[in-house]
């Protein structure tokens, strides 16, 4: 089920909110569990067993972890590796199979795999929790009903953010829920699904347009780049917010996983703007275990590209995703190594279209289907590989979409969270706000009764 | 106002909201069909085991919700209105409007299809109409007519040039001078019967029939008339009206569908009252082969008209000339089926398909 569906809004919401906040506080995880399940159930009938099997695993030898020190490296191993070949299987080994095949003369069957929705997200969330618990940094959780609940918890159970469970284990156990609190979720749900319904979907209809069009020019292959990099960005970060806001609506309180990527100064601030939860679970179940920073340069080359490689493979088992991981990886390391210093010394209007244009070369590695479309999407952009400068096609969706994009760009800064900051401004704000949201959540519902066009990019991962 | 109060409004507003419209959803009565995007709308699915597990009562079930969805229609326009007016694109799913008309973006001009459409024209000819009088015209869109130059239209000319050097072996008839805008629907792709006297004329020449410029009908009209383009956008704009050319020829002519077996007049009166599409008024909508009989005809002619919908509400202008013409709709029959209808002996054959249906390959 997807939270910009009709289903979700206008049923299952509606429902599991009145279910929960009639029935009293100590029946309310049951209600969540039981609500994730189905949700999960409703978009992914038969997978469901694999994630209900790495829960009870992971719940046992969590146990086991924190009951017996002798063996709880050996507890933890199986633990991981239990978890990691389920996503293996699934997400990676057609893509294994097909690189042996390439060495070899009798070809191996592909197998007749699909992916499991949210598998590389909860597949995470388990990770951290099993390792949290052998480092001492949680209590194993005694109850596997809780433990199920957190992993299943179906506002961030299949695109993120990743939430750790020592970040929301005493929420589990207690949460206040507070008007302010159910308003905030309801206004940052609003915007996550306008993000996502009104910007993303619609940029999402000019990229297909562009992936067919037979009369490409300069100007239509900028207008895919900027239009992909919006698209990625306002699905993503419209799908976290949606999570947040649902979060604050049942009581919890998530990390934030975006803070306006886009006006990064560098790769490496890029990096901790975007997609928060991953990377800095990267940084801490994967970096810094390796050493981090704090060893010899070539063992932190080695370390930036492992957790580059890695975040790469995450995203997809495919080579553009290897080379988008390595690109990042690079970068970091030339900026970490040499370009830093004379990058902070560049006005930030500099230092911010460097970033910008690195970002987009990045997704276009990201989105490419293959080497030949990724490098002829890049050539484009400079005219290299002989197209006219602009077409009437192009011309036509320039026209067509030039306000989204700039409602797109507006929206990748701060530019509302300043004004709403501003002292005198609080009382009209208070006013138009409730306006505003109801404006949008109709227009986003017309959207979606009216549109065929939704698919969430990060449910691939 | 204060920040507490705006918390409540924004709460109980979005609680109010979500419920009210779940209540409204689960009282309101089903519909079958949607007349305004004339389709079929979904029912709320069956469930069984292997529906449950394979994920199909899911899907069934997203379509139901949204195809029920109340005041779908009024959301629509809205949409449509944003899309347009707010974020100013310049179609709304590929629909745009322009002087209280209606039209569909058909872009690119899809040689492939184009040449797998015409290659099956070809094929026709090469199997079953050798030493025949075999002519083909092609009907622009009317987006070739609009002369606005900002919207993206189709090649027309690249499509002239593959359907020539494709069908050399044919006889041309260029019927793109003999319309104009005014002679299609404002909120449909189709022609109007009654605006077609340039193009019999220019076909009746260039196949060597009678002028039939002279014979008298008479128009009735049929009422309002939503085409297809109506509903699809989402936008109010006057309807057209619908009309019938017939005279005593016309009214005495009988049809007989091959498919359902059964004969029929010229004009389909009854159908219009149950049909979403009053278009098919003219010989009942689409069929795979279906033929007019002139009673009062002074001739044994016949003609063998291969054609899409545009061909319905032309071939009873055409019956004068002929005896029998028999209409056949290569969309819905595979043509190595022809032979066990048709018998091809020396009739009069004419291809009339709209650029609509050769940039599609849907001809079997």
């Amino acid at each position: 089920m997807v939270f910009s569906s009709i289903t979700f809004l206008f049923y299952f919401l509606p429902i599991v909110l009145a279910i929960y906040y009639l029935v009293p506080n100590k029946l309310k995880n049951t209600i969540l569990l039981i609500a994730s399940l189905l949700f999960y159930f409703y978009g992914e009938p038969k997978y469901i067993l694999i994630m209900i099997t790495t829960i009870i695993t992971t719940y046992i030898f969590g146990i086991l972890i924190e009951k017996n020190s002798k063996y709880k490296q050996i507890y933890l191993i199986i633990s991981i590796l239990i978890n990691l070949s389920f996503l293996l299987y699934f997400k990676y080994i057609n893509f294994i199979i097909s690189n042996i095949n390439m060495w070899l003369t009798h070809k191996i069957d592909l197998i007749n795999v699909i992916l499991p929705i949210g598998i590389s997200f909860y597949t995470f969330q388990l990770l951290s929790y099993i390792i949290d618990v052998y480092k001492g940094r949680t209590l194993a959780q005694k109850n596997i009903l809780k433990l199920a609940m957190y992993v299943s918890l179906f506002p961030q159970l299949i695109a993120g953010p990743i939430v750790r469970y020592v970040d929301i284990q005493k929420q589990i156990e207690k949460r206040e829920y507070t008007l302010e609190k159910f308003a905030l979720g309801v206004r940052r749900f609003i915007i996550g699904l306008s993000k996502k319904v009104l910007i993303a979907n619609v940029l999402g209809e000019l990229i297909q347009v562009f992936g067919v069009s037979n009369e490409k020019s300069v100007l239509f292959y900028w207008l895919y780049a900027i239009a992909n990099m919006l698209q990625i960005y306002f699905d993503f970060s419209g799908y976290s917010d949606m999570a947040i806001g649902l979060g604050k609506m049942f009581g919890f309180d998530f990390l934030e996983n975006f803070n306006y990527p886009y006006i990064a100064t560098s790769i490496t601030d890029f990096w901790r703007r975007w997609h928060i939860s991953l990377s800095s679970w990267f940084r801490d179940y994967i970096y810094i275990p390796l050493g981090g920073n704090r060893v010899s340069k070539i063992k932190f080359v080695r370390n930036i590209l492992i957790v580059w490689i890695l975040t790469g493979l995450w995203h997809g088992a495919e080579w553009n995703f290897v080379v988008w991981g390595l690109f990042f990886g690079i970068l970091l390391i030339i900026e970490k190594l040499f370009l830093e210093k004379y990058i902070n010394k560049l006005p930030k209007a500099l230092s911010r279209i460097y970033v910008l244009i690195i970002v987009m070369i990045s997704f276009i590695i990201f989105s490419g289907e293959n080497i030949n479309i990724i490098m002829e999407n890049i050539q484009g952009l400079v005219g290299i590989n002989g197209v006219p400068l602009i077409t009437k096609e192009s011309l036509y969706y320039l026209k067509s979409y030039i306000i989204i994009i700039i409602v797109g760009i507006i929206g990748s800064m701060p530019i509302m969270k300043k004004v709403s900051e501003i002292k005198n401004m609080k009382k009209l704000i208070n006013i138009i706000e409730p306006i505003f949201l109801l404006i949008l959540f109709l227009v986003s519902t017309s959207y979606i009764v009216d549109g065929s066009f939704n698919p969430f990019l990060y449910f691939r991962f | 106002m204060q920040d507490k109060l705006k918390n409540y409004i924004i709460t109980v507003g979005f609680i109010f909201i979500l419920i009210m419209v779940f209540i409204l959803n689960l009282i309101s009565k089903d519909k079958d069909i949607s007349i305004s995007e004339r389709r079929r709308l979904a029912k709320i699915p069956s469930i069984t085991f292997s529906k449950l597990i394979n994920g199909d009562t899911s899907n069934e079930f997203e379509n139901y919700t949204v195809d029920q969805f109340i005041a779908r229609d009024e959301l629509r326009k809205v949409k449509s209105f944003v899309s347009t007016n707010i974020f100013m694109q310049k179609d709304n799913n590929k629909l745009f409007e322009k002087d209280n008309a209606i039209y569909k973006i058909e872009y690119p001009l899809n040689e492939n299809n184009v040449q797998k459409s015409l290659n099956k024209i070809k094929n026709i000819y090469n199997k079953y109409l050798h030493n025949m009088n075999v002519y083909y015209a092609i009907i622009p869109d009317k987006n070739y007519y609009l002369e606005n130059d900002d919207y993206l239209k189709m090649n027309y000319n690249e499509l002239k040039d593959i359907t020539q050097s494709i069908l050399k072996d044919l006889n041309y008839i260029d019927i793109w001078q003999s319309l104009d805008l005014e002679d299609y629907y404002r909120t449909d792709t189709h022609w109007k019967q009654e605006n077609l006297d340039k193009v019999i004329e220019k076909i009746e020449k260039e196949m060597k029939l009678d002028n039939t410029l002279n014979t008298k009908y008479k128009i009735e009209e049929k009422g309002n008339y939503y085409g297809v383009y109506y509903g699809q956008l989402g936008k109010q704009v006057p309807p057209d009206k619908i009309y019938i050319k017939t005279n005593d020829t016309i009214n005495n002519c009988i049809t007989y569908n091959y498919e359902t077996k059964k004969y029929g007049k010229v004009y389909d009166e009854e159908i219009i009252k149950t049909s979403v599409d009053k278009y098919d008024i003219y010989l009942s909508g689409a069929t795979p082969i279906i033929s007019i009989e002139n009673l009062n005809s002074n001739t044994d002619k016949e003609l063998l008209l291969f054609r899409d919908s545009f061909g319905s509400s032309l071939a009873p202008l055409l019956i004068e000339n002929y005896k029998k013409i028999t209409l056949i709709d290569t969309r819905y029959i595979s043509s190595n089926l022809l032979e066990n209808y048709i018998d091809f002996k020396n009739q009069d054959v004419l291809f009339l398909y709209s650029t609509l249906v050769l940039n599609q390959d849907i001809l079997k």
